[in-house]
């Protein structure tokens, strides 16, 4: 699979497919979710430049409107995309550990 | 109106169809504070920038056709964002045409150097414009005798007419400020700055509008934009290079002629670092909406190609 040009998106990207791979959730309750996993939250702005763009990507597909709240799922490529990130993350995450353990 | 529906008011179009609501309703959520402004800002910026966010939601016929929109609408900024930055280079060549100016180019190796960088780069510039324009404007006639809808043939000679407008306007204002004159000096300075100025914006601005609205009117291929585009990549280097170029010349006249750096040898005899700095000031505005341009158009080519594939 060809990987998408998330930019400056990519962190973002990477914490909304996270928080959609525990369920289906909106914008607010992805901006909760990514606060209590991560201890971080992303701006409105950003949330919704990486939303769009996984949109874009195929990675997440918006599911029909709960009155004005949008619920979003991880696409089939989303589900391989974020396996492969991870997977990456921790390979580099364990390589780090190994050499600090040498210190 | 909330200051967050003020800040959706930034975003694009397309964009707020899609996600304003929802966004809306997380902001409600959420109080807004002052770094989440900013960030709100920032994403307004980007999407702007990237303008294929949000139209998923389209039809792909629909998509397609907003994307060539969107192509369109960026060249044809690009192409008025060089007109603009041709008259400030008019008006930095005009200023180079006294005699002070021609000897500094030739016993100042940098400002002479800097002066020959803008000539390759205006010639670069123009053979662009040019090389994108022509097969473009071969397409307004070709659709217009197809479509017998003349007025667009009509619309590529008003840039034409205008000039010999302005031409004739010279050489009018030439027999009446000529020797002999009895024109107080208040009618001179209106004559000599006033009507040349404003006619020789009138008629940049009745050719170019003539141009877009030619292209607008006209059924023009894809294929012809991205060239277009593609030719628009070299045409914003040469107008980067040509500002470096017009800095470093009045940065290193200034060390080397202060005197003529702050004499009045500028346009129309005003302050000579006066009509180097508003040269520069108008050509980086130019720039700056030429590279947004740029920008908007790459992403409309990319997402074209994408949907397309």
């Amino acid at each position: 699979m060809s990987t998408p040009n998330l930019g400056r998106f990519s962190d973002p990207s990477i914490l909304i497919l996270a928080s959609l791979a525990g369920g289906t959730k909106h914008g607010y309750a992805i901006m909760e979710d990514i606060e209590t996993f991560a201890g971080m939250r992303p701006g409105p702005g950003t949330l919704y430049g990486a939303i769009a763009r996984l949109e874009e990507y195929g990675l997440i597909e918006p599911l029909p409107s709960e009155e004005r709240r949008r619920p979003y799922r991880l696409t089939a490529v989303g589900i391989t995309f974020l396996r492969e990130q991870l997977s990456s993350l921790e390979t580099f995450a364990a390589m780090g550990l190994r050499r600090l353990a040498s210190i | 109106m909330s200051i967050e529906k003020y800040l959706l008011r930034l975003y694009p179009r397309i964009w707020r169809a899609r996600y304003e609501e929802e966004l809306l309703a997380v902001l409600e959520s959420c109080p807004l504070t002052f770094p989440d402004t900013i960030d709100m800002l920032l994403g307004a910026i980007d999407a702007h920038l990237h303008p294929y966010l949000g139209a998923m939601g389209l039809s792909l016929y629909e998509r397609m056709k907003q994307m060539l929109s969107l192509l369109r609408r960026s060249l044809l900024t690009m192409f008025c964002s060089s007109i603009g930055f041709m008259l400030a280079g008019v008006g930095f060549q005009k200023m180079n045409e006294y005699d002070d100016f021609t000897k500094a180019a030739q016993t100042i190796t940098l400002v002479g150097l800097s002066f020959h960088l803008i000539l390759i780069g205006a010639v670069v510039l123009f053979l662009a414009v040019l090389g994108a324009g022509l097969p473009i404007a071969s397409a307004i006639i070709e659709s217009a005798l197809r479509q017998k809808r003349y007025g667009s043939v009509f619309l590529l000679a008003v840039p034409l007419l205008a000039f010999a407008v302005f031409l004739l306007t010279t050489l009018l204002l030439e027999t009446i400020l000529g020797p002999g004159n009895h024109l107080s000096p208040g009618w001179r300075l209106f004559l000599e700055r006033g009507v040349f100025l404003g006619v020789l914006l009138a008629a940049a601005i009745a050719g170019t509008g003539a141009l877009c609205f030619a292209v607008t009117r006209s059924q023009i291929s894809e294929e012809l934009f991205r060239f277009a585009l593609l030719l628009s990549i070299p045409a914003t280097i040469s107008m980067v290079l040509i500002l470096l170029a017009i800095f470093v010349w009045g940065l290193s006249l200034r060390s080397s002629v202060p005197q003529l750096f702050s004499s009045n040898a500028g346009i129309f005899a005003s302050s000579t670092a006066g009509t180097w700095l508003g040269i520069v000031i108008a050509m980086t505005i130019t720039i700056v909406i030429a590279v947004v341009s740029l920008v908007r158009g790459l992403s409309a080519r990319s997402a074209l190609r994408s949907t397309a594939a």
